[in-house]
């Protein structure tokens, strides 16, 4: 027989604003994390300011697309991590809060934070990119769309581990490979010419091409452009929706 | 209008990996528990008491059976049971970089409570779990007790209609035990259900209504605690430090437990002069108590024991 107690359930995504503010304050304790998240990006950025300063603007808005890639790092980490050492999704996930508004209000929340770096390289690219107001617009957009696509699939990682200590292997691996070693600081016209296809493929890559042909830094043949702006799209909403298909599924474990 | 909380039926849970052979960790549990009330699940290390509690409060596949919450079958509508409950998992933690005060305030607003009754409950749930000294310090720099209390005082402020509470009072002291169990009863008081699941028996014994002695996945025995030492087959038991060479003499009085030297009989009290008689002539220090839920817990888990 059905209860009497008057609860019905959760409307989809209730209590994500909750846990984005959770999240905020967590990160917001943390704030040599914050300046952590500068390292690499500064180091490159250093880098070619010595060896090349050509390519800085390039370099400067690869920096922009990597720190929002590697939100998705630190949405697996902490994922992960409340997972396995504060067991906090079975705190929360029992309970009327659904799971994709954990998912996102813990990807916000990481998004609001570490914010701060992204605005301030975005602030200097204003200073040394030719950033017109559609340039500008094309950096925000792509720039959205990989930490949209790095926090989903930060997610959906983060559930397949039962170690920290193994993630951060991983999870170093992936988001290096992805954000440095493919031609994302760099000019895709550096790029071995048959990996393009691949390097238009990847999100952060994908990205950052499209901006570098924006500011004519490099030159995109409109297969190319529709190859990386579908990719892109079409990558992003796949694991978005995926993500949350998959914080439904895993809050029973089988 | 149903009058349990929870009810199982048969409930199995198989744990199956590649490469290993698979763990039967439930083996047919069935086992309701009533609208008010507090149920203990005892058990040793590995009996199946997390496991039972992680597929009731939805968090665990079962492999076959049935669980109910509130009259909703778990496993079909799981998202239209978790509002009814919460859970205080086994070796969770506060965030780190939260407050208690911080934690319990955006734990409540997570469920969708609104500011005002989540400020009050919290404040609320601060004073009855005592961490007032410690309420606006990151819970980094507490003490394990202290963690352990903010966790318990996090989902005590939901009064959820049904609380699953996975050892909650591991790593706190006497006093905030006490203040744990006084918290619970009140929670009851007002309608909230609990099931708990401890290695305290004096816990379990004080705290709940009823209790359920879970062993290798099954329900040894159920009952009250006065119900289940009552099964041990006698209301006294003495102890002699120095009595188990001697084990022979004593057996026709009741239950004896022999342990390294130590022999403990179980009897009733009407035995008991002519028990003590015996004892002084063979010179054997004795002290006589009452029977305790612990010996009604081993006595069942030891008989399971042996019959393997």
């Amino acid at each position: 027989m059905q209860s009497d107690v008057s609860l019905g359930p959760s409307r989809p995504f209730a209590g994500t604003l909750a846990f984005l503010w959770t999240e905020v304050l967590v990160q917001g304790n943390e704030r040599m994390a914050m300046l952590t998240s500068m390292v690499v990006p500064g180091i490159i950025l250093v880098f070619v300011l010595i060896l090349n300063p050509s390519l800085f603007s390039i370099a400067l808005v690869g920096a922009i697309v990597f720190s929002t890639f590697t939100m998705g790092q630190r949405v697996l980490n902490e994922a992960a991590y409340l997972r396995i050492d504060h067991k906090a999704n079975d705190m929360y996930l029992a309970g009327p809060m659904m799971p994709e508004a954990y998912f996102l209000g813990m990807s916000v929340g990481i998004l609001v934070i570490y914010l701060t770096p992204t605005i301030f390289l975005g602030i200097l690219a204003t200073f040394v990119v030719p950033l017109h107001l559609d340039v500008g617009l094309l950096l925000l957009a792509v720039a959205a769309t990989v930490w949209l696509f790095a926090a989903s699939t930060g997610y959906v990682f983060s559930t397949f581990f039962r170690d920290n200590r193994a993630i951060w292997a991983y999870s170093s691996l992936f988001f290096n490979v992805f954000g440095v070693l493919m031609p994302v600081f760099y000019p895709l016209g550096l790029f071995p010419a048959a990996l393009r296809p691949i390097a238009l493929l990847l999100p952060p890559s994908a990205a950052a091409a499209l901006v570098q042909a924006a500011i004519g830094t490099t030159t995109l043949t409109s297969g190319e452009v529709i190859l990386a702006v579908a990719g892109l799209a079409v990558e992003t909403v796949g694991v978005f929706l995926f993500a949350i298909y998959w914080a439904r599924r895993t809050v029973r474990e089988a | 209008m149903s009058g349990e909380a929870l009810r199982s039926v048969d409930l199995r849970k198989i744990y199956e990996s590649r490469g290993t052979a698979p763990v039967e960790a439930l083996s047919g549990v069935s086992m309701e528990v009533r609208r008010g009330e507090r149920v203990a699940l005892l058990g040793r290390n590995g009996a199946g008491k997390t496991t039972f509690l992680k597929i009731a409060s939805t968090l665990l596949r079962p492999t076959s059976g049935s669980v109910e919450v509130f009259g909703v079958d778990i496993a079909r509508s799981p998202e239209k049971a978790r509002p009814y409950i919460a859970v205080v998992p086994q070796e969770g933690k506060p965030f780190f970089h939260l407050s208690p005060r911080e934690q319990i305030y955006t734990y409540l607003r997570a469920r969708g409570f609104t500011r005002e009754t989540a400020k009050a409950r919290t404040e609320d749930s601060i004073e009855r779990m005592g961490l007032e000294s410690c309420a606006d310090r990151l819970s980094v720099t507490l003490s394990g007790g202290q963690r352990q209390r903010t966790m318990v005082a996090t989902v005590i402020a939901t009064e959820a209609p049904l609380l699953f509470l996975d050892e909650p009072t591991i790593g706190m002291d006497p006093f905030a035990r006490r203040e744990v169990w006084a918290s619970l009863r009140s929670l009851t008081q007002k309608g909230s259900t609990i099931l708990l699941t401890t290695h305290y028996l004096d816990e379990a014994e004080v705290l709940s209504h009823r209790l359920y002695i879970v062993e290798q996945g099954r329900v040894l025995s159920s009952g009250t605690a006065d119900d289940l030492k009552r099964s041990v087959g006698g209301t006294l038991k003495v102890q002699m430090p120095e009595g188990a060479a001697q084990v022979d003499r004593f057996r026709s009085f009741g239950h004896c437990v022999v342990d390294g030297k130590v022999l403990t009989v179980i009897l009733e009290p009407d035995t008991l002069g002519e028990l003590m008689d015996i004892a002084v002539k063979a010179q054997l220090m004795a002290t006589v108590g009452p029977v305790t839920l612990e010996e009604a817990f081993l006595r069942a888990v030891g008989r399971s024991i042996d019959a393997e």
